[in-house]
């Protein structure tokens, strides 16, 4: 079963196209990473999957059958701001959300623990400090213990304490069994937290599918020497790496992640007669594949 | 529906602008139509010029129910921008896509918010016919029901203003811009409706064409036409030369402005993004 089905979704803001027919399903049980930089289409397409928005085209479903507040009320979302009453506090704020959601007031104080809002729980909404509002938004959907969540952009705003629990929360949620849609420009959140991943760009679905396969990387090895030239002519006859680049007179051989052999590839020099004066193996920066993706 | 009621009591029972502009309506009925008591009062007893009116009392029963409602109409204004915040409000907090978020749908979004524009202008009305009930019976006279189906003209002018302020409300959605709006349309309409209203008169006496009050037919004017003041002597004296009152065509019309006001605010909500 997919949890949501997204078909040809299409949004225009007059000349604008925000969503240009972004096609793909998230299967059950899975932490999906929906990735793009600011202005890609993210948001949009959860406003119209949470009904909020309008599409131009095309069509989704959730839960395998046709949308409707039924099926939003199986689903903790929390898209883009935190949306409250400002003059209530966090329990009244949530005894809203509760009664919305058809489900009791009995998990209020335990989901304000679970975001460490307990102390604060009596104070009005417009008293919290950004992170604080974040938090009580990420309480908001864990009530009634929904089985799928929608994040958007959950770190926002938040300390790196706070994201770092936040991520150890969706973990957990995870192991729950839970399936969680999250979206963020955040690479490295993505790839710390999702199995799949469906990546954005000016509104249109670049790639989509298993983490490691979309976001998988390339473990570089840098090589130096006195004689370059040498250097590269006898590399030229290695095989085991992808590609081979030249960068701040450095040689750069790019290989399958976890296949490089440091010690074979020393020797490998040695024995044709270059010593090399400069060894280091990195790894490819997400930045570095989040340009080539979406550039 | 009762469940969504439950949920926008929720949301205004611990909302301050809701308890104080609530609390100035209700005093605010009792004082203008105590001011209207006291003053004629005094005026029957103290200025003897005055004395032809003394057969003619604005709270004795029968007279009371228009009076009142009268009265009261005039600071209607109140519950309509306690509509305007309370639904605002939802645009400013962008709670009103959080609940739809939540699992409400449009039609219940919006559908509540018509509810309780229409629960407003049934208290309103239900503490104009106690404050009527009271000053009558103030007035020493024994209570009487003839004329009580003037508060129900007064419930259409309640509920009037309350549509409006929800349209304004839904198509503007900022509180100030939405609250200035109310203002300058019933400003502008008001300028109209005189302007309409002076050119019945003329069409009447210089052509015999009577159409009628026909300020009485915008929007917010159909209900104030048919919530006169009250008949006094001095009103029937001016009968000759004003325009016939076309009650059931404003009635009607009335009505009508209703049905605009709430299809469009309908409508607004569920077609376009939020």
């Amino acid at each position: 079963m997919s949890i949501l089905s997204v078909d040809n979704l299409c949004k225009n803001y007059g000349a604008v196209q925000a969503l240009n027919g972004v096609t793909f399903s998230v299967p059950k049980g899975s932490v999906f990473g929906i990735l793009g930089p600011n202005g890609s289409g993210k948001t949009t397409m959860l406003g119209i999957i949470m009904d909020i928005l309008k599409p131009t085209a095309g069509s989704y479903t959730l839960f395998d059958t046709t949308p409707d507040e039924n099926s939003r009320r199986k689903i903790g979302t929390f898209l883009e701001t935190p949306n409250f009453y400002h003059y209530l506090s966090a329990v009244r704020n949530l005894k809203i959300t509760a009664a919305i959601k058809q489900r009791g007031d009995e998990d209020i104080l335990q989901v304000l623990e679970t975001v460490n809002l307990t102390e604060r729980k009596d104070s009005r909404f417009s008293t919290y400090s950004l992170g604080m509002k974040q938090r009580l938004a990420i309480a908001a959907c864990l009530l009634g213990n929904p089985d799928v969540l929608i994040f958007d952009e959950p770190t926002n705003g938040l300390d790196p304490v706070g994201i770092a629990e936040i991520r150890e929360l969706i973990k957990q949620l995870r192991q729950q069994g839970k399936t969680i849609i999250m979206a963020s420009h955040l690479l490295d959140e993505v790839e710390k937290v999702c199995t799949h991943v469906a990546i954005l760009k000016k509104g249109k679905l670049i790639a989509a599918g298993d983490v490691n396969e979309i976001l998988a990387n390339d473990d570089i090895v840098e090589l130096g020497a006195p004689d370059m030239e040498k250097l590269k002519n006898i590399i030229g006859r290695l095989t085991g790496y992808n590609d081979m680049k030249e960068h701040d007179n450095l040689l750069q051989l790019f290989y399958p992640v976890g296949t490089t052999n440091l010690e074979s590839i020393n020797r490998y020099c040695f024995e044709n007669g270059v010593v090399l004066n400069y060894m280091q193996l990195k790894k490819k920066s997400l930045e570095s594949k989040f340009f080539e993706l979406t550039n | 529906m009762i469940q969504l009621l439950k949920i926008e009591w929720l949301k205004i029972k611990n909302y301050n602008a809701f308890i104080i502009l609530s609390s100035f309506f209700a005093l605010g009925v009792v004082a203008v139509n105590y001011v209207a008591f006291s003053v004629y009062k005094n005026m029957i007893s103290e200025v003897n010029a005055a004395k032809m009116m003394s057969s003619f009392s604005p709270y004795d029963f029968d007279r009371t129910w228009h009076t009142t409602s009268y009265f009261a109409g005039c600071i209607l204004l109140l519950p309509g921008l306690l509509i305007i915040m309370l639904v605002t409000n939802e645009f400013t907090y962008r709670t009103h896509r959080q609940n739809i978020i939540d699992g409400w749908s449009r039609k219940q979004f919006i559908e509540v918010k018509i509810v309780l524009a229409i629960i407003a202008a049934l208290a309103s009305t239900a503490l104009v016919i106690l404050t009527a009930l009271v000053f009558g019976l103030a007035s020493g006279t024994s209570f009487s029901l003839e004329g009580f189906s003037i508060t129900g003209i007064f419930f259409l002018k309640a509920l009037t203003y309350n549509m409006v302020a929800l349209l304004i409300s839904v198509l503007i959605r900022r509180t100030g811009f939405a609250t200035g709006m109310f203002f300058i349309y019933m400003g502008f309409e008001n300028f109209v409706s005189q302007l309409l209203d002076i050119w019945s008169i003329k069409l009447r006496r210089d052509n015999t064409i009577d159409l009628g009050s026909m300020g009485d037919y915008l929007p917010m004017n159909a209900a104030d036409g048919l919530l006169t003041f009250p008949d006094n002597p001095v009103k029937s004296l001016a009968r000759g030369v004003l325009p016939t009152n076309y009650t059931p065509v404003v009635m009607v019309l009335c009505a009508a402005y209703l049905v605009l006001f709430c299809w469009w605010s309908y409508n607004r909500i569920i077609k376009t993004d939020l």
